[in-house]
């Protein structure tokens, strides 16, 4: 039945995506709830908030305010926080600017989320960027989201340097939380959103190219190209973890599960080991056409019926997923991937 | 630099002007884990979802958009909760034009069919889009049941009601305990209202009942099966013992004539005493209760002997009210330097007398958005809640958040067990 889901949990939502873009970037984050979407975006979504504060908030709001549309309430409470950080000479710099998050309750009432940024800008003095997530897309739209805002409000010309310019980066797709295993692929690189905060993201016009490793940041890439001319490509420097010796011999059948760069690199590793194999990719989240061919995947009985028809000798997907597949005797590698399962191990 | 207000400053104030800083409602809601039990209170302890599949052999079918249902994977990696979630994910136009509300007959339909067993109830559990919608839940469980053959109950996951009349908290109780139907009434009956898990087994209050002449007593959390909670509707009385179940007790009286008796969880021995010979005076027996007292009254001296006049912080992530918990700690010769939780106008008989025996403690609200900001000033021996260790991250901290429940006496004497171990 469309819509039913018996065994998978729900995968990572917009508004969790566009917090993790969001996360390290020095920004008063307001999710524009009553709570609950907060507590599962930081709780649940974001593994940095249990070991580094984030100026996250949740709106707090009541029934009444989202029946009367009290956007002016909302602009009060933000300006009571920025007023109070910005009173106290220690915390003064706090916020570099104001990210407002929507969730399902102001899209049922159809909240003006640029209008409310023009507010907030106007009463705090901080830029504001507003990202219309509604709760009902997935993770890697709201990081879309983010990403094309940010670069698009912040992004300044610099001159050009050798650094390269990662985007894409949310713990939702990887599990690198430092810099070191991006520079051992890259070399000097600014990863945005895991410790560059907002002023690499300032001098973006000045990297010599981007490597967009998640579909999120392929808008934001193109963006970057059509304003600097920077260069862009799309690689996920950790996909070779994910090849196995069985991949590298004869005609296999492979079906690759995954967010669409990660899928598409590993398809390039196996056929420069193995011309044979037959690869089919699918995917949950966003397929741009630049990362290939696609089964998209919206139902549980999606994945049940492509595997039960592809007659394949290996799956790579998070283990999650098996039990759609109770027949398949193939090979299975677990391709964890937190946006899916929410595992962490 | 944080926001708080001392004792004195409250008790001052008075529960009238309670200030803008403790009002989730005035001002933006900080996100840290120290307030991960109020943004998100399905992630600890009983939120709605697991509360809501309290009954033996339910299963629930979640209806909402895919972000409230995520953090729910959590949950279902907890054994007993495996393959007992079901998601119905919203859609936009569904949204828009209600369609969504007449597929849950099908949904659940289809939920039924897939399991080896027929569920006892599916709970259907609603969150904030359906609140704005207006949704009348009970309608669309009525078609649920006639299509699928399966007793079906909303529960309501409205965050956005929080602090209304009829929170979900108090909401998801009422909804499990209508599905009590009409029992034969046995005198020798009681319930015990409020938790969704048990009391500890040496609570003395299982004990005081029995002296009483109660032969049954019973907890939803202890019924094995169905027919075992459909028990519960043969009580003489329930013993209410969380507010947030007060509701499904008044429903109880109108519906079957059960009276109900209000019983709090305190740790103030005096206290303790008084509210059980107040019980036993409600219910026409008698407590002796003076072993239990001494008991009680000699484990806070030893532990006080052995550690001394420890500084405290409490936060209000614990299975205490941080207010009356702080007070008893002071009253037994302790320091409770700083109470981080949400003061609310009917605390204020903890909060007047903690002003005069200690006005300088310091009352922080976990939610006000200045707590971004918390540094670790005077120091503390140990902490109580979660919350407040995550203030005090390398001071010892005894959370004292288990699902199940400590109560009376034994309370205390739990407290200071457990608060010696995390100190040895």
């Amino acid at each position: 039945m469309r819509g039913l889901r018996k065994v998978l949990t729900p995968f990572a939502p917009d508004q969790s995506g566009a917090v993790s873009v969001l996360y390290s970037m020095g920004a008063l984050t307001v999710v524009i709830d009553a709570g609950g979407c907060t507590g599962n975006i930081c709780g649940f979504d974001e593994p940095r908030w249990h070991t580094a504060r984030s100026a996250v908030f949740s709106a707090g709001l009541r029934d009444i305010d989202a029946i009367l549309g009290r956007d002016d309430l909302l602009i009060r409470k933000l300006e009571w926080a920025v007023r109070a950080a910005q009173s106290r000479p220690e915390t003064k710099d706090a916020f570099r600017f104001i990210a407002l998050v929507g969730t399902p309750v102001p899209a049922v009432i159809g909240t003006d989320y640029e209008a409310l940024a023009r507010i907030a800008e106007k009463k705090t003095g901080l830029r504001c960027v507003p990202i219309a997530a509604n709760g009902m897309k997935l993770y890697d739209s709201g990081a879309e989201l983010a990403w094309t805002a940010l670069f698009r409000k912040f992004a300044g010309a610099a001159e050009k340097s050798g650094t390269v310019g990662v985007i894409g980066y949310t713990p939702l797709d990887f599990d690198a939380r430092t810099r070191a295993p991006f520079k051992a692929a890259f070399g000097e690189c600014a990863v945005y959103g895991l410790d560059t905060g907002l002023d690499a993201l300032q001098a973006a016009g000045g990297v010599r190219e981007n490597v967009v490793i998640a579909p999120s940041g392929i808008a934001a890439a193109k963006f970057l190209k059509q304003k600097f001319g920077t260069p862009y490509r799309m690689l996920d420097p950790f996909a070779e973890k994910l090849l196995r010796p069985e991949m590298e011999q004869g005609q296999k059948k492979i079906l690759i599960v995954h967010q669409a760069v990660t899928a598409a690199t590993l398809e390039g590793l196996i056929q420069a080991r193995n011309p044979a194999a037959q690869i089919t990719k699918a995917s949950w989240f966003m397929t741009p056409p630049e990362c290939g061919s696609f089964v998209t995947l919206r139902e549980e009985d999606d994945f049940t019926a492509l595997v039960q028809r592809g007659g394949y000798d290996l799956i790579v997907a998070d283990a999650v997923m098996r039990d759609l597949a109770p027949e398949f005797d193939g090979l299975w590698i677990d391709a964890r991937h937190f946006a899916v399962s929410g595992r962490t191990e | 630099m944080s926001t708080f207000y001392t004792a004195a400053e409250l008790a001052k104030l008075g529960p009238d002007n309670i200030p803008e800083s403790f009002s989730t409602a005035r001002h933006l809601v900080y996100s840290s884990p120290a307030t991960l039990a109020f943004n998100s209170p399905g992630a600890e302890g009983f939120g709605v979802k697991r509360a809501g599949l309290a009954i033996p052999g339910s299963v629930m079918l979640i209806v909402s958009p895919g972000c409230c249902g995520r953090n729910t994977s959590e949950i279902s990696s907890i054994p007993q909760y495996r393959r007992r979630f079901f998601y119905y994910e919203i859609q936009e136009p569904e949204l828009v034009t209600g369609q969504h509300l007449k597929r849950i007959p099908e949904a659940v339909e289809e939920v039924c069919r897939s399991l080896p067993e027929k569920p006892s109830v599916v709970m259907i559990c609603a969150t904030c889009v359906d609140a704005l919608l207006g949704t009348d839940f009970d309608r669309v469980c009525r078609a649920a049941e006639a299509r699928a053959g399966v007793k079906v109950r909303p529960c309501y996951m409205y965050a956005l009601t929080r602090e209304g009349k009829k929170p979900p908290m108090v909401q998801v109780r009422q909804s499990l305990y209508s599905l009590l139907e009409p029992g034969t009434r046995k005198a020798a009956d009681v319930n015990l209202l409020g938790f969704f898990a048990p009391l500890d087994d040496d609570s003395e209050l299982y004990a005081y009942l029995r002296g009483c002449g109660v032969r049954q007593i019973r907890e939803l959390s202890r019924c094995a099966d169905y027919d075992a909670f459909q028990q519960m509707a043969c009580a003489n009385f329930n013993l209410v013992l969380n507010p947030e179940a007060r509701a499904a007790a008044d429903d109880l009286y109108k519906q079957h004539k059960m009276p109900y008796i209000e019983l709090s969880q305190l740790y103030r021995i005096d206290k303790i005493h008084s509210q059980y010979q107040a019980l036993a005076g409600a219910i026409g027996g008698t407590i002796d209760d003076a072993e239990d007292y001494a008991a009680a009254k000699q484990a806070v001296e030893d532990f006080r002997a052995r550690h001394g006049a420890l500084r405290f912080a409490v936060g209000e992530c614990l299975n205490a009210n941080p207010f009356e918990l702080s007070l008893a700690l002071t009253e037994y010769g302790f320091t409770v330097r700083e109470i981080c939780a949400t003061a609310q106008s009917g605390y204020y008989r903890w909060i007047n007398r903690l002003a005069a025996l200690s006005p300088e403690t310091k009352i922080y609200c976990n939610q006000d958005p200045s707590m971004l900001f918390y540094e670790e000033g005077d120091p503390v021996d140990v902490t109580l809640g979660k919350d407040a260790a995550f203030y005090h991250p390398g001071t010892p901290n005894l959370a004292f958040n288990s699902d199940r429940q400590p109560f009376g006496y034994q309370a205390v004497r739990r407290l200071f067990r457990e608060l010696e171990e995390v100190l040895a």
